[in-house]
């Protein structure tokens, strides 16, 4: 069992993880591998091998208007290969995940064009670093548009009308506010892609129509056989959020809501969450079906988090920590 | 419209390049770019500038300084005869580099020397600090500790007697976080962080052996989580001069 993080290494802060200039200043991806070669170093120190990369490394490549930035991925194929070897070397599982602004269901072509140029170029980014299926782009189902069902089948829709190479990379994930776990299934299986199950959104949209164990096992099994599933892991923020309002004025704070993603993991409800699931494998079945699974974890404190969680298993749920990998830091 | 590179953002990262040979500045001016071997390449690479050192193969007025800075557009992989085709019979014509694109260069408002006329590999920075350096040393972003322990040897009045990030030997990667100097008498400091705790430092230190013995160093390994480690740092530096045959 891998665990990952997203994007921003907050324990090397002066790392960055891509090329964030604005479009005058001409950003390129090859400046983004540059950037994602000093991550890589740091992953390797730090003994990680799941890692989300920023879904603008190519900066403007799928912008509809700047087409000066359009041919980055062709143009920047020796370095990506060059970079794919340095992960493949390193063991590293690599992800994107597409923007809230891809809405690959929009009803509008647009939208929904330029959702499927976001997601092509990703895509193309995984194929020119050679990463293997396990390397995936991240997408939800998108909007409801007044009609959840007909916005299903328009994603489907969408996602059969998609290049093959790009479709092959495409995961869908259940949402915290439109669509559950059963509607990515369903996506997923007439789509013919996976499901990546995301714990938080499941415990706050679709929990009262699939027990959750049975929901994670459903996703799991929706990926192809030898690519090993991945999870999404947050827990909720539960802090007050607390906003500046200037020299002159005291702080305010206002309530969270419990989509914000907390700092660090509790550990105590990701330990419960694993044990049930293995649980639940081992009094179903004989032999256990569980698949092995890495997951991703979605919480503020990035790696800071995945490491504070790294000792939590090792202290409080030893059998877990033995899962790990690697399973030591160098 | 492209920016100039002094209204980027102050904290937006430079790499600081070494340039050993004048046509390489000619190339960096006329033809926009820089080459860094990719067997040699720092362990960081990625900047938004590449500001250049020029060393002693240049007229004594450029030299030990850095002087031009310029905002990356790009790096490429490349081999040296692609880059130098006019040298195509190179022993090294088939090693590959990161040919890195950058845009014009501009000179630096005020060039930053060396005090120690010193080599250096590469310098990882900030575009303000290109701007507001006085002197090499100030160039160097390091962990809050080592950021801590300078500002106190800039405290201590220690800056004339102290280098960052020194090379243990003329041809090791092996770098002294700080290195002091008295006379003929050397001491490699060594700082642990985040990155590299105690045991990493200790554990490096095996490897470390040869370039402090050939190099004459003596060598002082410091933990921040340790109450009091700036003050021993200073006085392990200061017991240098003190002990030194030249004081």
């Amino acid at each position: 069992m891998r665990l990952g993080f997203v994007v921003k290494p907050l324990a090397r802060p002066e790392l960055k993880s891509h090329d964030s200039r604005r479009w005058q200043n001409s950003p390129h991806l090859t400046v983004s591998l540059a950037y994602l070669r000093d991550v890589f170093g740091y992953l390797k120190s730090a003994g990680i091998t799941m890692y989300r990369m920023s879904s603008d490394l190519a900066p403007y490549a799928s912008h509809p208007d700047m087409p000066q930035f359009r041919n980055q991925v062709e143009e920047s194929a020796t370095e990506l290969a060059e970079l794919g070897g340095t992960a493949r070397e390193l063991g590293l599982r690599l992800s994107f995940h597409a923007v809230a602004a891809t809405v690959i269901n929009s009803p509008d072509p647009r939208v929904a064009a330029n959702a499927a140029t976001d997601l092509t170029v990703l895509a193309a980014i995984l194929d020119g670093m050679g990463m293997g299926p396990e390397s995936v782009v991240v997408t939800h189902i998108g909007g409801t548009y007044g009609s959840p069902q007909a916005a299903r089948e328009r994603c489907v829709h969408a996602i059969d009308a998609l290049p093959p190479a790009t479709r092959s990379r495409l995961v869908i994930e259940n949402d915290d506010v439109r669509f559950g776990v059963r509607d990515a299934l369903w996506v997923a299986e007439r789509a013919g892609i996976p499901v990546v199950f995301d714990r938080l959104h499941y415990r706050l949209k679709g929990w009262d129509e699939i027990d959750e164990q049975e929901a994670l096992h459903a996703c799991l099994r929706t990926w192809p056989a030898g690519v090993r599933p991945k999870i999404h892991w947050s827990t909720p923020r539960t802090e007050w959020l607390v906003e500046d309002q200037g020299a002159d004025a005291a702080p305010k704070a206002r309530q969270t809501r419990w989509m914000y993603h907390s700092d660090y993991v509790n550990p105590f409800e990701f330990v419960d969450f694993l044990r049930a699931a293995a649980r639940r494998d081992r009094s179903d079945r004989n032999p256990p079906t569980l698949p092995p699974f890495d997951i991703m974890l979605e919480a503020r404190a990035k790696d800071l988090a995945l490491a504070q969680l790294r000792r939590d298993l090792a202290r409080y749920a030893p059998e877990l920590a033995d899962q790990l990998e690697p399973a030591a830091i160098p | 419209m492209t920016e100039t590179p002094f209204d980027a953002p102050a904290d937006a990262p430079a790499l600081v390049a070494v340039l050993n040979d004048p046509d390489d500045l000619l190339r960096a001016q006329r033809e926009g770019w820089y080459r860094i071997p990719l067997l040699h390449a720092p362990r960081r690479i990625g900047a938004d500038f590449l500001a250049l050192y020029q060393t002693a193969a240049f007229p004594p007025a450029e030299r030990w300084a850095v002087r031009w800075v310029a905002a990356v557009r790009g790096y490429r992989l490349t081999t040296r005869r692609e880059l130098i085709p006019e040298q195509a019979d190179h022993p090294r014509a088939g090693d590959r580099y990161y040919r890195v694109d950058i845009g014009a260069l501009w000179p630096l408002p005020r060039p930053i020397p060396s005090r120690r006329l010193r080599r250096i590999t590469f310098i990882r920075t900030t575009l303000g600090r290109l701007l507001e350096a006085e002197e090499i040393n100030d160039l160097w972003v390091q962990t809050t500790a080592r950021e801590r322990l300078w500002e106190a040897i800039q405290q201590a009045g220690m800056t004339d007697a102290v280098e960052r990030e020194y090379p243990l030997l003329d041809d090791s990667p092996q770098a002294a976080d700080f290195a002091v100097f008295d006379g003929g008498e050397r001491l490699a400091v060594f700082v642990a962080d985040a990155a590299r705790d105690l045991d990493g430092c200790v554990r490096e230190r095996a490897a470390l052996d040869y370039p402090l013995a050939r190099g004459g160093w003596r060598a002082v390994f410091v933990d921040p989580s340790e109450a009091g480690w700036i003050e021993g740092s200073l006085r392990a530096m200061r017991a240098l001069r003190l002990n030194s045959p030249n004081t």
